[in-house]
């Protein structure tokens, strides 16, 4: 029940923002961010509830991970909508937002599957990171595309649109950059979680395989946006461009591997 | 009630070597006034307008014939006169830009404001003009504020500071270079000077003009020979410069970027022939705009004000006729029936809600209407002594008989 109100609380402030794009105004702005966090107490809200019943984490199917995803990225979100310059971001993310939350929200059930073993902890801690590391993925995914629609907004010299509004390229490769970095921190932070837990468990490497080789591909594209960047000053549209790519790699991987692979991990579910 | 007239000598009405001899000061105005007139003049180099209530058109158009040197029939011929609605109509769209050359430039206001200081100076404005030109100030500003009329900018200069304010943000911190000390380039700095930019730096062929131009800006000049060193440094190049070859190069913008570790940078070339190879913009974040392509914006933003003016006019014709009420009422006669109808106000306020005995309400309403009618004797008798526009807005003031003190007082 709560998903679904969360779920109709993302549709609308995604519209507000999304309106916010051509009606200007602090009153309205001061009314989306409202809602925003409305959003994310409500969300939080259906996110503990489902905790509560299920009695762990509610990370054990890949639609709770991504219930999780949605919560952690509207977190990552928050000090962006309270500026006034990126507050328009959440007209992209919340969309996205929605729509997933749109195909999750019925199959979210409280102790469908249950993590067990005796170093679930690091488990729970490899996926927490994980989770965070991707959100601060969409987060970049989101201000590359702002980034790549404004560039050619520019470009075309049509500035005079009212979709031109968007936040200044240089603070949008900030945030790209930023957002970047404590991504690939989190992911690799995880993926260090991920190895002792497997290690502790005693999983043998080839039931994991998938999904760790698709974590390092991921970490790969990612490590290397941020060291051409460093290396070589690539910024802004080739950062966007990689970013986008390592993205939509992200998301083909996630669905495909647990939908090619649901138990790679080799968790034990009871 | 006082009509408000007006000449205007404009570039619609005019061609400009007429526009250039006509010149109407406040001081020379004032010879024409009596007690009872009043006049403002405006003068800016795409206009004349002379605005008065309380004279004969023959005599203004005697004084513009005296001080330009033109002849009645050519003056008559470049001038239109506008009496009543009409002139004060036009002085709020004159004050809004929306008779200017440029449609929505705001440089008028600033002018309008400048001539009205002088006008104040000169005690050349009472009443009538002074209220006129306020209102046409609150008109312009709402027009500023409620239409998005100066939200597309026409010049090169503001057309750099907004493709600069996309990419950069605040244009405060970046450097400004300026490639070319002529007239086209030093307006260009100084209009990015005035929007924010603080480090200027000009490059010119002739060091001494390069330096002459800094000291103006508060720049810095630098010799040519650095031109390529300074495109490391430069943020927003302006170039405008005679020179029949390209003097910014790909290779040179090429090399720059790699030292600039690709930081974005913005080229605005406004000399024809070109300053810059057009293969420049191909280096990755350089933003190459040449004279086409921001013709190309500027004619967009020209579309987008048009159909911003027409929002604006419907606050023209609402803030003039706010101001037309309010100088209709600026008759004696009105005035004593709006002390009337306050009158009858105040009475229905206090016998209102109050049970009386049988016949005493009666008697309670003609003694307070005597007690009132005494109160007002004299401030009618000063009226009808008194009939001219600065007296009765002095009653109608203490009264607070017009909407604008009433609100403030309650405020």
């Amino acid at each position: 029940m709560t998903i679904t109100a969360a779920f109709i609380l993302y549709t609308l402030t995604g519209l507000g923002f999304i309106t916010y794009l051509f009606l200007r105004t602090d009153t309205f702005l001061f009314g989306l961010r409202t809602l925003y966090c409305l959003c994310i107490a409500v969300h939080g809200l259906s996110f503990s509830i489902l905790w509560q019943a299920s009695g762990q984490l509610p990370v054990a199917t890949p639609t709770e991970a991504l219930n999780m995803l949605i919560l952690f990225s509207s977190l990552a979100f928050i000090p962006f909508i309270f500026k006034r310059k990126t507050a328009i971001l959440a007209a992209f993310f919340l969309p996205a937002a929605s729509i997933v939350l749109a195909f999750i929200a019925p199959s979210l059930q409280a102790g469908s599957e249950v993590l067990s073993g005796p170093h679930r902890t690091w488990y729970v801690l490899h996926t927490l990171s994980v989770i965070a590391g991707e959100a601060f993925f969409v987060v970049a995914a989101i201000a590359s595309t702002v980034y790549l629609i404004h560039e050619r907004i520019i470009r075309k010299g049509s500035i005079h649109l009212k979709l031109s509004h968007l936040p200044p390229l240089t603070m949008l490769d900030g945030i790209l950059y930023g957002s970047l970095a404590l991504g690939f921190f989190s992911i690799t932070t995880g993926m260090i979680l991920g190895g002792l837990w497997a290690s502790a468990e005693g999983i043998a490497f080839s039931s994991i395989a998938p999904k760790v080789l698709a974590g390092a591909l991921l970490w790969a594209v990612f490590g290397l946006s941020l060291h051409q960047r460093f290396a070589i000053g690539w910024k802004g549209r080739r950062t966007a461009i990689i970013t986008l790519i390592g993205f939509v790699l992200m998301v083909l991987l996630f669905v495909g591997i647990n939908a090619a692979f649901p138990e790679s991990h080799g968790i034990r579910l009871i | 009630m006082e009509r408000i007239c007006c000449i205007s000598i404009n570039h619609r009405t005019a061609p400009v070597d007429i526009r250039e001899r006509i010149r109407v000061g406040h001081e020379e105005l004032r010879e024409i006034l009596d007690k009872d007139s009043e006049a403002f003049a405006l003068n800016t180099c795409n206009r004349t307008e002379v605005y008065w209530t309380g004279l004969d058109v023959v005599e203004v158009y005697r004084l513009i014939e005296r001080l330009s040197g033109c002849e009645e029939d050519m003056l008559r011929g470049a001038s239109e006169f506008l009496a009543g609605k009409e002139s004060i109509r036009h002085l709020f769209m004159v004050a809004s830009g929306l008779d200017s050359l440029v449609l929505g430039e705001t440089q008028i206001l600033g002018q309008m404001k400048d001539a009205y200081r002088e006008a104040l100076a000169a005690g050349t404005t009472d009443t009538i003009l002074n209220k006129a030109l306020h209102r046409a100030f609150r008109a312009a500003k709402r027009i500023r504020t409620e239409t998005g009329i100066g939200s597309y900018p026409v010049s090169v200069a503001s057309q750099a500071v907004d493709l600069a304010e996309h990419i950069f943000g605040e244009i405060g911190g970046n450097t400004v270079l300026v490639v070319g000390a002529g007239d086209m380039a030093g307006i260009a700095a100084k209009r990015l000077r005035d929007r924010g930019a603080k480090h200027l730096r000009i490059v010119n062929r002739t060091h001494a003009t390069a330096c002459m131009l800094a000291d103006e800006l508060g720049g810095i000049a630098v010799p040519f020979e650095n031109l390529a060193e300074e495109l490391v440094t430069g943020d927003i190049v302006i170039t405008s410069t005679g020179s029949v070859r390209p003097i910014i190069t790909r290779d040179m913008v090429a090399a720059a970027m790699k030292l600039r570790k690709n930081r974005p940078i913005i080229i605005i070339d406004i000399a024809v022939p070109r300053d810059v190879e057009e293969a420049a913009g191909k280096c990755y974040n350089c933003y190459l705009y040449d004279i086409d392509a921001l013709k190309a914006i500027v004619d967009r933003h020209f579309a987008h004000r048009e159909s911003e003016a027409k929002k604006a006019v419907s606050i023209i014709e609402e803030e003039s006729a706010k101001f037309g009420a309010w100088l209709e009422s600026l008759s004696a006669r009105v005035t004593i029936r709006d002390l009337f109808a306050l009158m009858d106000a105040h009475i229905a306020d206090q016998l209102s809600g109050q049970s009386f005995p049988e016949g005493e309400k009666e008697l309670l309403e003609q003694h307070l209407r005597a007690s009132y009618k005494r109160l007002l004797h004299r401030p009618i008798s000063f009226l009808k002594g008194h009939p001219g526009a600065r007296y009765i807005e002095y009653v109608r003031r203490v009264f607070l008989l017009d909407e604008d003190y009433t609100d403030r007082h309650k405020g």
